[in-house]
């Protein structure tokens, strides 16, 4: 039974892995309930938008899928990313995003996290809201 | 035969997943950056699969462990009659293990929750974040004190963001710096709690630095994220000879606004109103024993697709200053400015224009009108970033405020910089300058400097 049940994994996680990657898709996601536009993802992750109503979002970095997201979506590269935080520290006293090892973390972050956002290279199951899809 | 047919079906299912996998591999065979990718996704599903069996093998060893529990196994040989006490104590262990096991879930992610909650503020287990700056240069003139040469110590700044909570945030900066005697003077540059409503209102109290124009905010001791290697003269620090209001110490409401293309800030003030002590100002952190206050705000628009990076805006603010060496005289100044910051890959100018409009409050008299400002242009190329400066000042000698300041004399400066990013978080600065002191004191010279400046 435990070896079918391995088998049956295995197989269901191949054929996600293919899509995933043949779609090569960005996936922005929020904890549930979360609503933002596609225009505010920007804003979030540079620190100009830190509320959704009354709820503190709380941005975290993807390792695994970063590189596509600051060139997809903010449009510069990790230096540029790493001095517009360092400035934005400076002056307004606010840190970046906290960092992720990869999409299985980020996802299980934002479910367990109100006000939680993040961004996936591979598309969300259940539990989460969709913002935007790159 | 069951058996078989369940092992068969899950055969074929992984054939067709790894079927897909292969194809796939096959179409995009010159792209090695997607195998890699893929292989990496592979092994975390693999380790997935492997923790998903450890976690079959638990389930079943609890469930086991439960069912012995509940109902435990025939002894070998006949065991004496359990006692009705010690019966009903197992019965109530066995019927509260579900009970504990969900208590003990529940604890465990909460716990997790609370992990998760602490690191994304930034105030985990590895403590609050570090930041800073630091600098050092060598010039025939040190940046701030044009009467001293050779190698210099800049400044050490060092400061820090705890976020206490969902809306309490702090600031605090911390600098060292050399004066001119060669000692060492740590300052307590900014020291700022605030509580954040929402984007469009947060409110500070503390000794943060004074909201005009865009330079003072923007740069202040960070020397490393600034392009030139130093600040217009007008505007130096109270302790190096800046005749403004750098820092106030009372309270201050800021925010932003998104509307369809851009967004408008905005900061509100108030404090205690600044003394001349010296020869400098003193912002008078520990209170104020006499004079009056410092009130004023900043309006500005940051551009959004269209002329992405230029903000513009306008700022204003009133100050009752005193002399500590007069006592009972306040001198009242009023300054308005407006300012502009064009910011973009290419290039960055900066410009701002300061009016200054005071009057004496002992003796009554005219208002008396001054005016500072200055244009910094640069340019960033792919192997440095030259700019260009100059800044004017034209102080009223029979205006107090500037009269009893030690650098409070009119002056311009012509700058020509070049500066070098030797790495994400430091950079190497050349400035060629020309000074010239227009009142009180007369006299020009000539700049040439280096610095070399780091963030971390």
């Amino acid at each position: 039974m435990q070896r079918i049940f391995m088998y049956w994994t295995f197989s269901l996680l191949m054929a996600g892995v293919c899509s995933a990657v043949a779609a090569d898709d960005l996936f922005v996601v929020c904890h549930a309930g979360v609503t933002l536009a596609a225009a505010d993802v920007r804003d979030v992750y540079l620190g100009e938008k830190e509320f959704f109503n009354t709820v503190r979002l709380v941005p975290v970095d993807n390792i695994a899928a970063q590189p596509e997201f600051l060139d997809k979506v903010l449009r510069m590269n990790a230096a540029k990313y790493a001095t517009t935080w360092a400035k934005k520290s400076f002056r307004d006293g606010i840190n970046p995003p906290v960092t992720m090892a990869n999409d299985a973390a980020v996802l299980e972050f934002i479910r367990r996290t109100p006000g939680g956002c993040g961004y996936l290279g591979i598309a969300p199951l259940e539990g989460v809201a969709v913002i935007a899809k790159y | 035969m069951t058996r078989q047919v369940c092992r068969v079906a899950a055969w074929a299912l992984c054939l067709v997943g790894a079927c897909g996998l292969s194809s796939h591999a096959v179409a995009a065979d010159n792209q090695n950056d997607r195998v890699t990718a893929l292989e990496q996704k592979l092994d975390r599903s693999l380790k997935l699969i492997e923790q998903l069996a450890a976690r079959v093998r638990e389930l079943e060893a609890e469930r086991a462990g439960t069912s012995n529990l509940t109902q435990p196994a025939q002894p070998a040989q006949p065991a004496p009659p359990a006692r009705p006490a010690e019966a009903a104590q197992q019965a109530a262990v066995a019927q509260s293990l579900p009970q504990t096991q969900q208590r003990l879930e529940s604890v465990e992610q909460q716990l997790t929750q609370l992990a998760d909650a602490n690191a994304a503020r930034g105030g985990g287990g590895a403590g609050v974040p570090l930041h800073g700056f630091a600098d050092a240069g060598i010039g025939n003139h040190t940046a701030n004190e044009p009467g001293l040469q050779g190698a210099n110590i800049g400044a050490l700044d060092i400061f820090l963001n705890p976020q206490l909570g969902e809306h309490t945030r702090s600031l605090f900066e911390l600098v060292f710096e050399v004066n001119s005697q060669g000692q060492v003077a740590p300052d307590l540059e900014r020291a700022q709690i605030g509580y954040q409503f929402s984007d469009a209102a947060t409110v500070w109290i503390g000794r943060f630095h004074t909201p005009f124009g865009y330079y003072n905010t923007a740069f202040h001791h960070g020397q490393e994220i600034a392009t030139s290697l130093r600040r217009p003269r007008f505007l130096l620090f109270e302790d190096q000879g800046g005749v403004m209001p750098i820092h106030t110490v009372g309270a201050w409401l800021t925010g932003a606004e998104r509307l369809a293309d851009g967004r408008i800030t905005y900061d509100v003030f108030v404090g205690n109103g600044q003394a001349i002590s010296s020869g400098s100002i003193d912002p008078r952190s520990g209170g104020v024993a006499h004079g009056g206050a410092i009130y004023g705000g900043n309006l500005g628009y940051v551009f959004g697709e269209i002329l992405n990076g230029l903000k513009v805006g306008v700022s204003a603010f009133r100050s009752n200053i005193s002399d500590d060496e007069q006592l009972g005289r306040i001198t009242q100044v009023d300054n308005t400015g407006v300012y502009f910051a064009y910011d973009t890959d290419r290039f960055e100018y900066l410009g701002e224009y300061y009016r200054f409009n005071d009057r004496d409050l002992t003796d009554g008299g005219p208002a008396r009108q001054s005016n500072a400002g200055f244009l910094q242009l640069a340019w960033r190329l792919p192997l440095a970033t030259p700019y260009v400066r100059y800044e004017r000042a034209v102080l009223d000698q029979g205006d107090n405020f500037f009269a009893l300041q030690s650098n409070g004399m009119s002056y311009y400066r012509e700058a020509l910089g070049l500066r070098f990013d030797l790495d994400p978080k430091s950079a190497l600065k050349l400035e060629l300058g020309r000074t010239k002191n227009t009142d009180r004191n007369i006299e020009q010279w000539t700049d040439a400097m280096l610095d070399y400046a780091i963030r971390f």
